[in-house]
């Protein structure tokens, strides 16, 4: 399988695990990404503008012909709202008048639900099952939304991969909640109190390890966990890996390949757990 | 204060004649993650709207508040999207000169895209913590836990198609 990959700004900063793991999972699994050529920002939550923030998503969206793949949900969500908004057609009309190349139409997918349909059950693949590993599964707010083919509120699909890479979800009361991330700069309280209440259900879930599929998620609960910790006086320590560098670990890449080393809370504990009991169950 | 059509006619434009239809059950605040943080609340500033009352919706912490969850928009039984309406508001309030710290974040990450293409992170937290100094604990913070992950992006990003980017962003703006 071939798509166009869209790597988004926060590949190249912040979240340079998630596309090194995004890129080595698909590398495992036989799916070819080609870089999206010259892509652009997609705006992410900070353009207000709706006008706008479609043009940016269309110039990316008109760069290929293959059906897109992101790792990142907002980058997911904007490009998911904008192909919505572009069914119109006098946004379309507006929207063409001033890209180069035109917009026609678009297929966006997101790493996990690709990732989910490249594995089949029992995938001889697996190497490393994640047996008896309990995972919170996070969300986050935009992957489902705007609505699209997973529910807004209740989706299970990252459940699905979970449970494929024979790990078991918890129950996860605040799996859709967001996670205050975009307004974490200016709004600094407001967005860290909802990020810690998150991390502080996901211990009370019995969570091993939160899997993500945001890169905004991500840096409001591994990167800014330990601040948290200190301002509540609480100890989580719960290792927050992205969806891609989970399964990476089940199809037995190396920490190297997956970035790991580049998350904050450790996840070597967790790892060792894995491995040991992989090496058990042989 | 007078009621402003025009106003109310501009964030229809901008958020879609739908709102017209609200019936303020506040399914909306009762959704929003900062709502407890929020004065007027999300469906007090939609009836604002829907008033005319300009001065009250754009002149409020409210609008950024929002984070963008969307799960006003997927639970609003009139299929109004709540968080359009705040993002009309703050086009408004942007393109009429307002100045707060938060209304420089955003202006600051629309001039990356016009100038770059793309989001230097380094570049726009040190710009913004130029207007708003009291966020350098947090970002020291954060840097000290990034930096040496080697994930802070050192480089600004320039891409070919900047032209095209900034006229996306100039000329559909003026739409």
């Amino acid at each position: 399988m071939k798509l166009a990959y869209y790597p988004g700004c926060v590949s190249l900063s912040t979240g340079k695990e998630m596309d090194a793991s995004t890129r080595a999972v698909s590398a495992a699994l036989g799916i070819e990404l080609v870089e999206l050529p010259d892509w652009n920002c997609c705006g992410a939550t900070h353009v207000s503008n709706e006008l706008v923030a479609t043009g940016l998503a269309a110039r990316n969206m008109a760069q290929t012909d293959l059906p897109i793949m992101t790792a990142c949900s907002i980058c997911y969500s904007n490009l998911r709202a904008a192909a919505q908004r572009l069914e119109e057609h006098e946004i379309r009309e507006k929207v063409n008048a001033v890209l180069d190349r035109k917009y026609s139409s678009a297929r966006i997918r997101h790493a996990l639900d690709v990732i989910l349909e490249a594995l089949t059950e029992g995938d001889e693949r697996i190497v490393v099952p994640l047996k008896e590993l309990k995972v919170a599964p996070y969300y986050g707010c935009l992957l489902t939304r705007p609505k699209g083919v997973y529910s807004p509120q209740f989706p299970t699909i990252l459940e699905e991969l979970i449970k494929r890479l024979q790990a078991e979800p918890v129950d996860f009361r605040l799996k859709t909640a967001c996670c205050g991330g975009p307004i974490f700069m200016p709004q600094e309280k407001a967005a860290e109190d909802i990020a810690f209440k998150i991390l502080a259900e996901a211990k009370k879930a019995g969570a091993e390890v939160i899997v993500t599929v945001c890169p905004l998620c991500h840096l409001m609960l591994d990167a800014k966990q330990k601040v948290l910790e200190q301002k509540h006086g609480v100890r989580i320590g719960i290792p927050v890996l992205y969806v891609t560098q989970l399964a990476g670990i089940a199809l037995g890449l190396g920490p190297e390949e997956l970035g790991l080393d580049m998350n904050s809370v450790s996840p070597v504990a967790m790892m060792e757990g894995v491995y040991e009991r992989t090496a058990e169950g042989f | 204060m007078a009621r402003d059509e025009q106003f109310k006619q501009e964030v229809l434009r901008l958020a879609g004649q739908e709102v017209l239809t609200c019936i303020q059950c506040g399914t909306c605040s009762a959704s929003c993650p900062t709502a407890h943080l929020m004065n007027p609340s999300i469906r007090k500033l939609i009836k604002f709207c829907l008033e005319g009352k300009k001065e009250e919706a754009l002149h409020n912490e409210t609008l950024w508040l929002c984070t963008s969850c969307l799960l006003c928009t997927v639970r609003c039984p009139r299929g109004i999207r709540p968080k359009a309406v705040v993002s009309a508001l703050k086009d408004i309030a942007e393109r009429a000169g307002l100045r707060s710290k938060d209304a420089a974040y955003e202006q600051f990450f629309l001039k990356q895209i016009k100038d770059f293409g793309r989001i230097a992170e380094l570049a726009l937290t040190a710009e913004f913590l130029l207007v708003f100094p009291q966020g350098a604990v947090q970002s020291m913070q954060m840097g000290l836990e990034l930096l040496p992950k080697g994930k802070i992006g050192l480089k600004i990003e320039r891409i070919k198609g900047r032209d095209e980017v900034k006229r996306i962003v100039e000329e559909l703006r003026k739409e």
